[in-house]
């Protein structure tokens, strides 16, 4: 089964024209262009009117489009985005299996309007309440089209009354049940770049890495980002290292040797080596790879894209 | 099924079946179980000579008065308690336990081993090892599946990493919910929890003591009593980090003898110093804590001089010869 890498997705309000036309060149695995926050009911028709064009517009250097509707207006938002080039929908505020049902029907019927492959579109639900969080389970397996689900630690905290600040962490438990329920499920938890409004102006490019690295030990297996600043970041955080690739090369190497003399367990740089760590090198290096194609593909669709545009073609 | 008396498990090794120096040598080691591993650390050529190993290996690591235990594999399940279920081991290891019905189904074959080979009936445990998401997941029905499972935890470690696809040592607790989900479960079902409060281990290291006392004390701080390990020089610490120091024990009597007078007098609760002029508070709660405390030291002393006994014996006998 093939690794689906969607480590960066980067939001972006449906109403900001300049960020819309140059998104794609922003290296992003995916790109969710936002009907919801902070636009206002006037002026959702007129960016629905513009959906269809955005969402071909931003997927130009190779990603994955999205759009997050509006949890009101499932319908008028999806009916505006659905088409080949629409990968899914992120619907915020899941909290029952119900939820997900209705955009499941909402979805079947839109793509058949539209021409699109039945089950093509998928549902990325936002988990923004306890309700949520709680219902968890029935949620993601409500529906084969969830492949992800999203955790949205500000709306959560405006939910919960939890008041801005990192310390004490008062994510630990939704966060933790989130990534086993969905681990369990087989699919894949996502996390927020700017947990809890966090500003990047002080901090350094490694910072973001180490930021998105630790969120990626935690079991999360990408990120929404709602600055573009994070998308390298957080593509090199879920990319394993090179010095990664060079301890796991040899993490197999030794264990072979091992397993050719009889054992399976054997000393390595102060660590023992077994068959979990010999499994879990496998994976590292299949993601590896995965990244280097999911990498190059987006090279060439934004190369593809440069030769349009140098060629005096309109952005 | 009738009651059966409580095992220590303070410390452990856990060696390949296969390795016959780490066997032949355990049982002088000082642990409480020694558990004898069918799985990750024997190469999958080596399954079947490795299964018939174990029913001759139990007289061995258990005569230093270590319990015998056995890992065996997920996927062979059938085969390995066939050839593991003997007289003299106590508790079967189940690893990435993920659903119910897997409990029940060891449990039927050991039910019937047990009658088949004069074992008593219900005496061998099953450790039913939490190593994956799913089993976080379907924990409560893991542990309500079988009255064999007298302990239970897990979700940490190289395999549950794997399942995150999380790096093991990376100076935080990335397993923090999992592991506090079936400590729960433990709890609420009235089995012994077994779990470690995070303390940062960015080595790796499976044998440095210092780590290995540092872990066992805190754990047992936060109310474990259960330990284990890869390496000999982390025994003898896990025995001793699990053991209340003599501080506390005089302490525990201390707060005994205060809450002997208070139960002599119409109050709840008293506030009083104790010898190092700290204020503490006395109440059935303080007392009923160190009740515990005495009663677990009681139950290592006996433990350790039930090992003690069983060396001298062993040593005895090898120099009359």
């Amino acid at each position: 089964m093939s690794i689906l890498v969607r480590r960066s997705n980067l939001i972006i309000p449906a109403t900001q024209l300049r960020m819309i036309r140059w998104a794609w060149n922003r290296n992003a695995d995916a790109v969710t262009i936002d009907l919801q926050d902070g636009i206002p009911d006037a002026g959702l028709e007129t960016a629905r009117e513009t959906l269809r064009s955005a969402v071909a517009q931003v997927g130009k250097g190779g990603a994955e489009v999205f759009v997050r509707v509006n949890a009101a207006y499932v319908y008028a938002d999806t009916a505006a985005a659905m088409c080949r080039s629409l990968r899914g929908i992120v619907l915020p505020g899941a909290e029952s299996e119900q939820h997900i049902a209705d955009a499941e029907a909402i979805l079947t019927e839109l793509e058949r309007h539209n021409g699109v492959e039945l089950g093509r579109t998928e549902i990325i639900p936002s988990i923004e309440t306890a309700s949520g969080v709680w219902h968890i389970r029935e949620i993601i397996t409500a529906s084969p089209r969830i492949r992800q689900v999203c955790i949205d630690e500000a709306e959560l905290a405006a939910s919960l009354g939890i008041v801005q600040g990192d310390d004490p962490d008062p994510f630990v438990y939704a966060r933790g049940r989130l990534c086993i329920e969905a681990t369990a499920a087989g699919v894949q938890p996502v996390a927020v770049a700017d947990p809890m409004g966090l500003g990047t102006e002080n901090l350094s490019q490694d910072d973001l890495v180490q930021i998105a690295t630790n969120v990626r030990n935690l079991g999360f297996k990408g990120m929404v980002c709602s600055h573009p600043v994070w998308v390298n970041p957080v593509n090199d955080a879920y990319t394993p290292t090179e010095s990664l690739v060079d301890y796991y090369t040899q993490v197999r190497e030794v264990f072979a040797q091992a397993l050719a003399a009889g054992t399976a367990a054997a000393p390595f740089a102060g660590r023992m080596i077994d068959v979990p760590v010999d499994e879990w090198a496998k994976d590292v290096l299949a993601m590896s790879a995965a990244c280097a194609v999911r990498d190059a593909e987006k090279q060439a669709a934004l190369q593809k894209a440069t030769v349009w545009l140098e060629s005096g073609n309109p952005v | 099924m009738a009651d059966h008396p409580r095992r220590l498990k303070r410390s452990g090794l856990t060696m390949p079946i296969v390795t016959e120096r780490f066997i032949n040598n355990a049982w002088h080691r000082g642990c409480d179980y020694i558990n004898m591993d069918l799985e990750d650390s024997v190469p999958p050529d080596l399954k079947d000579i490795a299964r018939n190993l174990v029913r001759h290996s139990i007289p061995v690591v258990n005569k230093g008065g270590a319990d015998a235990v056995c890992r065996i594999n997920h996927d062979l399940m059938e085969a390995d308690l066939n050839a593991v279920v003997w007289p003299g081991l106590m508790m079967v290891n189940y690893p990435k336990t993920e659903y119910a019905h897997e409990i029940r189904r060891m449990d039927e074959i050991i039910t019937r081993l047990e009658a088949e080979r004069g074992i008593r009936p219900g005496a061998i445990e099953i450790g039913a090892n939490i190593e994956t998401a799913v089993g976080v997941a379907n924990a409560c029905e893991i542990v309500s599946a079988s009255s064999r499972i007298r302990d239970f935890g897990g979700a940490s470690g190289y395999d549950m990493s794997r399942d995150l696809g999380v790096e093991m040592f990376v100076g935080f607790d990335q397993f923090v919910y999992g592991k506090g989900e079936v400590e729960l479960t433990a709890r609420a079902l009235a089995v012994e929890p077994r779990a470690t409060p995070f303390t940062p281990n960015i080595t790796g290291s499976v044998s440095d003591p210092d780590r290995a006392f540092a872990e066992a004390d805190a754990a047992r701080k936060c109310g474990f009593r259960i330990g284990g390990g890869l390496h000999p020089n982390v025994v003898e610490p896990q025995n001793r980090g699990f053991m209340p120091t003599d501080d506390e024990v005089a302490d525990a009597h201390w707060v005994l003898e205060q809450y002997r007078q208070l139960s002599h007098s119409s109050d709840t609760w008293l506030q009083t110093e104790d010898a190092t002029g700290q204020s503490r508070i006395i109440d059935r709660y303080e007392a009923a804590r160190a009740e515990e405390l005495l009663q677990w030291r009681a139950l290592c002393q006996e433990r350790d001089h039930e090992k003690s006994e069983a060396i001298a014996r062993v040593r005895a006998a090898e120099e009359s010869t």
